[in-house]
């Protein structure tokens, strides 16, 4: 017995390390955050506690609001899973098959990862320049836009939002690619084998083998890819900075306004709670979805 | 030979003992005086100088860009460590915060030995209960630069001095196919260096003021009727059309580069207009209520200013140093046309720029001055009001809206 609980505590010890960091870097802040966001602060000075206050003005002032912030985020989760991976998908299923030159084409793929936010944002804001930009070129190229016309893919409020997305879906692509191509890679042959042999053609081979058999790893790509979204900033803020008129803002870049521009660390933090609380509650809800057997 | 060694290495030890016990003590400053900043300049010969001739302190400047240093020094004072002794701030409601949270060292003490050189106008927006906690460097008004050699090509040999001509001479360069203004709707403070002017013109520099401190409302008339010319302007074509996916850097290129007829912008860019031709001129935005305004009313003042913290390493001596800093940065920014001079002028200007001599010109002849509304209200108060005008600009709102809308969440 006195053995057995000796043998507790040294577990318990090893442990603290690892739990004091958990609970110090991530439990903390988030609770930090729960207990500013009940109180009107300018982040230095008194402050006033004002219950939820905080939490019915992000979605009732018209220059915060909080709810088209949301349902950018959400667009964006959207298309991140319904375009953004199903494309990152085909592209590993076609790689994984061994073509000509399938190692560069995974490099090139998984540049844009690589590359710099800022520089992608650079480069996608030329790309969409009114006057000079490599899609309005184009357009008036093959004369779908007239010589002196223009669309401003970036400050005109009915577009902008999309024509953000697109980079971001770009850039993000080949990393799902990577994750899902390592899992194909890690079909066993003999399973693939054993189901041409009996006949499959290469659409059921995807479909009742392969896409199964790396369930757990399409997993792991939605969560990314859906939290990811929620969470976008850095792309967005290079872009559009949020406009026109805040069309494209996402919850992080109102939160980071009210935190550090409008001096209210009160409504920052409601926001930031809110995030965390809907990462959770999707991750939970996509470890339902998925939730199986994760073999065949 | 074992013995010459040591011997040598001991005196290496003893000589770089004695180098580190005479060394100057280290004094941090904070600025937004990064590489493309139009102050950095000033600020490098500032600190030149004071480490030239300082025998007890080396001071060591850690910029950091405009936008980031917000951030970077609100989070600093929110948390109380790791501050620098002495920071650069924007005056008013910016270091009002830091100041009512105690995180400021008061200057009254070492005032007094520089009030000669530092009028009470300069010093007000740094002024809290009737004690000082900024040094004011420069200060800088809203210009409306215009490139003549634009204007001459849709016909005007003369910039617009009235209203009426100002249209006119927009109307006229869109017929001629030039666009009027250049504006980055991008950042939302670059919006208000439009409107705010359309406003003092409009019902005065007094009137803004009393909309911004709450003794007038945001809605009336005065409001709506110049909101509704920025409106105008907008659905004229009489701003870039790409203006909206713009920062403030690529508009002056576009002003500077000679595709827009007009900049209006800070007078911090005069020593770089000056510098891109002849053609370039810095003119007075025209009245447009004459009964409530006049010519020379203006929207700036003094803003830029240096503060010391309350945690600073000695703050009795970075006082000091923070007001001989001030004194040059607003002699050497003078001098290169980063801004107008906070302090007296008591040396050869001469060699100041043509720009910048009629817009410190235009400000002798103010009658009335109102700071920028992002610095006057309070952070809060910013934030809202630029949402509103760049709700304005996109227009998702109209001018009616906009003055009831400020005036119900404002006021």
């Amino acid at each position: 017995m006195k053995k057995k609980f000796g043998y507790r505590v040294n577990i318990l010890l090893f442990l603290l390390p690892a739990l004091f960091l958990f609970i110090s870097v991530l439990i903390a802040p988030i609770v930090m955050s729960a207990y500013y966001s009940l109180f009107k602060w300018k982040g230095v000075g008194p402050m006033t506690f004002i219950g939820f206050q905080n939490y019915s003005d992000i979605f009732t002032m018209k220059t915060v609001n909080a709810g088209r912030t949301l349902k950018n985020a959400l667009l964006l989760a959207a298309f991140s899973t319904v375009i953004q991976l199903p494309f990152a998908l085909w592209l590993a299923l076609k790689l994984a098959k061994g073509i000509k030159g399938e190692r560069g084409f995974l490099s090139i793929y998984f540049m844009p990862v690589l590359i710099s936010t800022v520089v992608i944002g650079q480069l996608w804001i030329k790309i969409y320049d009114g006057d000079n930009g490599l899609v309005n070129v184009a357009l008036r190229a093959v004369g779908l836009l007239g010589e002196k016309d223009m669309i401003v893919w970036l400050g005109d409020k009915n577009i902008a939002l999309w024509a953000a997305f697109v980079p971001i879906l770009w850039q993000y692509v080949g990393y799902h690619m990577l994750l899902m191509y390592a899992g194909i890679k890690s079909v066993p042959p003999e399973l693939s084998e054993a189901a041409m042999l009996d006949g499959c053609t290469e659409g059921q081979l995807n479909r009742y083998i392969i896409i199964p058999y790396i369930k757990p790893i399409l997993k792991v790509s939605v969560i990314f890819a859906v939290t990811g979204s929620l969470k976008s900033y850095d792309l967005i803020k290079v872009l559009t900075n949020g406009g026109p008129a805040s069309t494209t803002e996402v919850p992080s870049i109102l939160m980071y306004r009210q935190l550090f521009l409008a001096n209210s660390y009160g409504r920052g933090s409601a926001i930031a709670v809110l995030l965390i609380a809907l990462c959770f509650a999707f991750a939970l809800l996509i470890n339902l979805a998925f939730k199986g057997d994760d073999t065949i | 030979m074992k013995k010459v060694i040591a011997l040598v290495l001991a005196t290496i030890m003893l000589l770089s003992f004695a180098s580190a016990l005479a060394e100057k003590e280290e004094l941090i400053l904070w600025s937004i005086a990064v590489e493309s900043d139009a102050n950095t300049p000033a600020y490098n010969a500032a600190i030149e100088a004071f480490n030239a001739s300082s025998e007890e302190y080396v001071l060591t400047m850690q910029p950091t860009e405009n936008e980031a240093y917000k951030t970077k020094i609100k989070a600093a004072m929110s948390a109380g460590a790791g501050l620098p002794d002495i920071f650069f701030t924007w005056s008013m409601s910016f270091l009002g915060d830091f100041v009512a949270a105690g995180r400021v060292y008061c200057l009254d003490g070492v005032l007094p030995a520089y009030k000669d050189e530092l009028t009470d106008t300069m010093l007000a927006n740094t002024t809290y209960d009737g004690a000082h906690y900024g040094v004011p460097l420069t200060m800088n008004v809203v210009t409306l630069f215009a490139n003549m050699d634009l204007l001459a090509q849709a016909g005007w040999d003369k910039a617009p001095e009235t209203y009426e001509e100002l249209i006119a001479c927009c109307d006229d360069l869109v017929a001629a196919g030039i666009i009027p203004f250049g504006v980055a709707g991008k950042e939302n403070w670059c919006l208000s260096e439009y409107t705010e002017p359309l406003l003092v013109k409009t019902i005065g520099a007094q009137g803004l003021k009393d909309c911004y401190t709450g003794a007038a409302s945001w809605n009336q008339e005065g409001v709506i009727k110049a909101m509704t010319i920025f409106t105008d302007m907008l659905a004229k074509g009489y701003f870039d059309p790409n203006a909206a996916a713009m920062g403030n850097e690529e508009v002056k290129q576009a002003f500077l580069g000679g595709k827009t007829a007009f900049y209006q912008n800070g007078s911090w860019n005069c020593g770089e207009v000056a510098a891109a031709g002849d053609a370039f001129v810095a003119i007075p935005f025209p009245v447009i209520d004459a009964e409530k305004a006049t010519l020379y009313e203006m929207v700036g003042g003094p803003n830029d200013t240096l503060a010391v913290t309350a945690s600073a390493k000695n703050p009795e001596v970075c006082a000091q140093i923070a007001f001989e800093m001030g004194r040059t940065i607003a002699r050497e920014g003078n001098l290169i046309g980063s801004g107008l001079p906070a302090w007296a002028v008591n040396y050869d200007t001469s060699s100041v720029n043509r720009i910048s001599a009629s817009v410190a010109d235009m400000v002798a002849q103010s009658q009335g001055m109102v700071l920028f509304g992002d610095n006057f209200l309070s952070a809060e108060q910013a934030d809202i009001y630029l949402n509103y005008i760049a709700l304005l600009f996109a227009g998702e709102i109209s001018a009616v809206e906009f003055a009831e809308g400020l005036a119900a969440e404002l006021q």
